[in-house]
């Protein structure tokens, strides 16, 4: 140990160079948080906001990829690194929750006048709770619908004020609207082999009656059919199953799709960058009268079980809870609460888009909450990557997910 | 004590010195994880015990379980097509512009040195770049094959299952070239000029010429070469992050990616160590040809 | 004049040669001087028609390029000493005998580099983490790229000893030299070139390495310009103007310096290091 000791040391010494040029306060206590939110997104504005009130908590931010959070937090927290904050994706709260890598948070919440559980939706509500505790706090919540290029709808025919309904009407429009010669596509949506396939891809199969515990429902196999017609018959880019939403909905904003599916975060950029009138439509279902239904996405905040100031934490969490009402005007997010009423933003396409996303929520399900949703999650996008590329059929392809998702769950 | 002492400044123990200390810092920051993966690959992991060595041992489970996957066969087939490939890509364009920068010509030297750019270029950024030309849509790679009349449609290079693996191999291909001309072009200039003068006099032709005198001459750096490409190759990963992801439907997978797939994505981290031994044992296999090829050298 | 004609028409085809591989680079720089839109566009343009120089301040003021750029360089220089510190002494003694301890000394060198990084990272940083290492993170992400790249800069060292002639050594010593100042005085000036080009190409791989540094370097301030290009890129894949200013600024003065220095380069490169 004590030969340990002084080569530390010694290594320190060295390492001079790499000490870090910053030093708090000493009496501050340092709370570290880690989330993918970027420069224009609520987790550094709001902890610039809170260090400025000095109240003697020093927050420190970190922005992680989407892809790397699970990975980055796990060997952090399993060496000993984690940071006292982590906003997770709600799928993968129950893997952290289950094996006592978050805190139990439901004491603080029952004693904090601002965090309250009966505010939320049920949904985010059930992704951070595990064993009938809290182990966090739902940041946000999203969903995903259709947006749609009004002009092209006009352009090509269509009446701007009846976007598809259902899937055959999509499939439909997404034809007349497809022209090769001007680079348009007439739908933009995500595919690809990650979380983002799996979210996009859930809500149709639950629509028709299928869902992550019955992959193979008949319902889903026909989506499945939709979405292999759709990329067959070139009305969306063949590259929609290697590209995440954020990149798909880009080429919507450009002009080069006609219709896309993804979610409110998009709402802010698209007023900046689309030049042309666009809408929000409900996600079609397979028939006109069908159930309708979508994925619950967005990120909960967790606080790791080996934080040394849960008080301080918790403090933090706190203030990220009472600004939850400027989320959706500042950063077009909407917070998981049911006891807001999101004022108007001033921005009509944006405040019609709310309404459209506030119903579509209405149907949002949860994904599991179960702690190996990663391998759910993959049977279902290695299912969706089969058949896109013909390498199965559809039914194939999904009968083979639903067996390895009946392991899982055992 | 003298005796040591005066070995250490003069003697034996001064080339052992020189030696042991880098080998004993590769052993600390390679050798270690090396046999932490290996270990690993024994082991049932998981992701909350990666901090300790104590976990139970399985025997070969994650062995018979990574074999009885279905995908496992088609990638290490892809990862046979794209070491072969690339190696045959990087050789065989980089051995033609050395032999072209060979004959001398003025500027020569100049231009070729510009060709090492690619070469000092971080992965990263090799990876966004031919992302960017590789794009269906609005990929320029696709535009010059419209207007050279090659394909009809656009080939999408990251998204079809038939292309994908050969997207990454081309971008490789362009990041190795560099690399296998300048050794190339080394082993060549080392060629006693005189040996073709002779055979010209003895009428050889170009063609004879090259297999006879230039091939055998080249023997180990060629060997050296293809071993060096193989370890490179091996690693490549910064290209298959920037490109496809291994997508879509492990089309462009190979062992290397997948590995580090099913350990930080899937979360799978024995399966992760378990393909990683078995690079183990081909990397060895490289090194034994590499340390052979050595053998002809001379000290000049 | 037959000469003269050759001598041109080599040229020329070598100029093209180099246009068709360097084009990667030159569309690089190209796409980052387009407007947003026409980044997108069909057929695309080959010259920007209003080029956007504005994006070059506008990329290192918002991607605080500057920090991520003195991170790069300062652990870039940190691995390249270590690893010339320790891999010249391996390197020169590899080349000084043949015999099989040689042989399985490179096997070694060779064989511990044979997993990419992406898979040596995690067993590094729970090592590191043990040793609190992480707590001086350029430090860790150093190590472990000397650790990374010693082989290489070894194998093309030992090649460059190889080339000076041991007759000299041999004389030094007779004339009463120790082996130290044999080695300081005879043959590390005679391979300083070939050390020096594979220091450089060391350094170069250095300022680009990404995996470790990623996964080792948590706070901002200290990470290099390969993380902050990934964090730009990340959700954002369609700002290629903006992506492709950052790769700009990122590599163009490794380029420039290799430009630079690349007849210096070249000729050490073919004058012994990779023989």
């Amino acid at each position: 140990m004590d030969i340990r000791r002084r080569a530390m040391l010694g290594m320190i010494a060295l390492a001079s160079i790499s000490l870090p040029a910053f030093s708090a306060q000493a009496e501050d206590v340092t709370i570290t948080v880690w989330s993918l939110d970027r420069d224009i997104q609520p987790a550094p504005n709001l902890i610039k906001e809170f260090n400025k009130l000095n109240t003697g908590i020093k927050v420190e931010y970190r922005q992680i990829q989407f892809d790397d959070v699970v990975s980055e937090a796990m060997r952090a927290y399993s060496t000993g690194q984690a940071p006292d904050i982590i906003a997770v994706d709600n799928p993968e709260h129950a893997l952290f929750s289950s094996r006592g890598a978050f805190l139990d948070l439901t004491d603080m919440v029952a004693k904090s006048s601002v965090v309250k559980p009966e505010n939320y939706f049920p949904g985010p509500l059930a992704s951070v709770t595990w064993d009938g505790k809290l182990y966090g706090i739902p940041k946000a919540t999203n969903t995903i619908a259709l947006f749609y290029n009004k002009d092209m709808f006009k352009a090509k025919g269509l009446d701007p004020d009846k976007p598809p309904q259902s899937w055959d009407e999509l499939v439909e429009a997404a034809r007349k609207l497809t022209d090769p010669a001007a680079n348009v596509y007439g739908l933009a949506f995500s595919a690809k082999a990650n979380e983002e396939g799996t979210f996009q891809f859930l809500p149709w199969a639950q629509m028709a009656g299928g869902g992550y515990d019955n992959i193979n429902a008949e319902g889903a196999v026909k989506a499945l059919d939709i979405w292999k017609t759709i990329i067959d018959e070139k009305l969306a880019s063949p590259d929609s199953l290697t590209r995440g939403q954020w990149d798909s909905t880009g080429t919507f904003n450009s002009g080069n799709a006609a219709m896309a599916i993804s979610g409110p975060w998009e709402l802010d950029r698209m007023i900046q960058e689309a030049k042309f009138d666009w809408g929000v439509a409900l996600l079609p279902v397979p028939k006109i009268g069908s159930e309708r239904s979508s994925a619950m996405g967005d990120f909960n905040w967790a606080v790791f079980s080996s934080t040394e100031h849960p008080e301080e934490a918790f403090k933090v969490l706190e203030f990220f809870v009472s600004q939850d009402d400027r989320m959706f005007k500042d950063f077009g997010q909407l917070p998981a609460r049911s006891d807001i009423a999101i004022p108007p933003t001033g921005e009509p396409l944006k405040d019609a888009a709310l309404q459209v996303f506030l119903e579509q929520l209405k149907y949002a399900k949860p994904r599991g909450p179960h702690p190996e949703w990663p391998k759910i999650s993959k049977a279902i996008q290695d299912a969706i990557q089969a058949a896109l590329t013909g390498q199965m059929s559809s039914k194939e392809a999904l009968d083979q997910a639903a067996e390895k998702i009946k392991a899982v769950l055992g | 004590m003298k005796r040591i002492l005066s070995s250490v400044t003069d003697g034996k123990g001064f080339d052992i010195g020189l030696v042991l200390l880098p080998l004993a810092f590769l052993f600390v920051l390679s050798g270690l994880p090396l046999v932490y993966n290996v270990v690993m690959s024994f082991q049932e992991v998981d992701m909350f015990s990666l901090g300790s060595f104590v976990r139970p041992f399985v025997g070969f489970k994650n062995y018979v379980d990574l074999f009885s996957q279905p995908e496992t066969a088609p990638i290490l087939l892809n990862t046979a097509l794209f070491v072969t490939a690339s190696i045959a890509g990087q050789f065989i364009i980089g051995f033609g512009l050395a032999l072209f920068f060979w004959m001398n010509f003025p500027g020569a030297s100049w231009l070729r040195g510009l060709f090492l750019v690619s070469w000092v270029m971080p992965g990263l950024v090799v990876g966004a770049i031919w992302n960017w030309i590789l794009s269906g849509d609005f990929g320029v790679l696709n535009f010059f094959l419209r207007e050279m009349g090659v394909i009809a449609g656009n080939i999408f290079w990251r998204s079809d299952p038939n292309y994908s693996l050969w997207a990454v191999i081309i971008a490789n291909i362009w990041l190795g070239t560099s690399f296998n001309m300048i050794l190339l072009s080394v082993g060549l200039s080392a060629i006693p000029r005189d040996l073709y003068e002779a055979a010209e006099l003895d009428g050889a032709t170009a063609l004879q010429r090259f297999f006879t005198i230039t091939l055998p001459m080249m023997r180990s750096t060629i060997g050296a070469i293809i071993a060096l490409g193989l370890i490179f190759t091996l690693q490549q990963f910064d290209l298959f992050a920037g490109i496809t992801s291994g997508g879509p439907n492990n089309s462009s997978n190979v062992t290397q990616y997948w590995a580090w797939d099913l350990s930080f994505r899937q979360y799978d981290f024995a399966k992760g160590a378990t393909i990683s031994a078995i690079m183990i044992v081909f990397v060895m296999l490289a090194s034994v040809v590499y340390v052979r090829s050595t053998r002809h050298e001379v000290r000049g | 004049m037959s000469d003269q004609i050759r001598n041109r028409l080599m040229l020329g085809v070598a100029l093209v040669l180099a246009a068709i591989y360097l084009f990667p680079l030159y569309w690089m720089y190209v796409t980052a001087l387009k407007t947003g839109s026409a980044v997108f566009a069909t057929p695309p343009n080959f010259l920007p028609s209003t080029p956007q120089w504005s994006v070059y301040p506008y990329v290192w003021e918002s991607r605080n390029m500057g920090r991520y750029l003195w991170n790069s360089l300062v652990i870039a220089l940190g691995a390249v000493s270590l690893v010339a510190v320790l891999g010249v002494g391996c390197a020169y003694v590899l080349a000084r005998y043949r015999n099989v301890w040689v042989d399985v000394g490179l096997f070694l060198i060779l064989m511990l580099q044979v997993l990419p990084a992406s898979l040596m990272v995690t067993p590094i940083f729970v090592g590191f983490s043990q040793f609190g290492l992480l707590e001086t993170p350029r430090l860790a992400v150093i190590l472990a790229i000397a650790a990374k790249t010693m082989p290489f800069f070894v194998v093309l060292v030992r090649a460059t000893f190889m080339s000076v002639p041991m007759e000299l050594e041999e004389a030094a010593l007779v004339d009463g030299n120790s082996r130290i100042g044999a080695f300081f005085n005879i043959a590390l000036p005679l391979a300083r070139n070939g050390i020096l080009v594979s220091a450089i190409l060391i350094f170069m791989q250095a300022f680009g390495e990404f995996v470790y540094s990623k996964s080792m370097i948590q706070a901002v301030e200290l990470q290099p310009a390969s993380v902050g290009l990934n964090t730009f890129m990340g959700p954002n894949t369609n700002e290629w103007n903006n992506i492709m200013a950052y790769a700009t600024i990122y590599v163009t003065p490794v380029l420039a310096v290799f430009v630079l220095l690349q007849r210096r380069i070249v000729s050490g490169l073919t004058s012994g290091a990779l023989k």
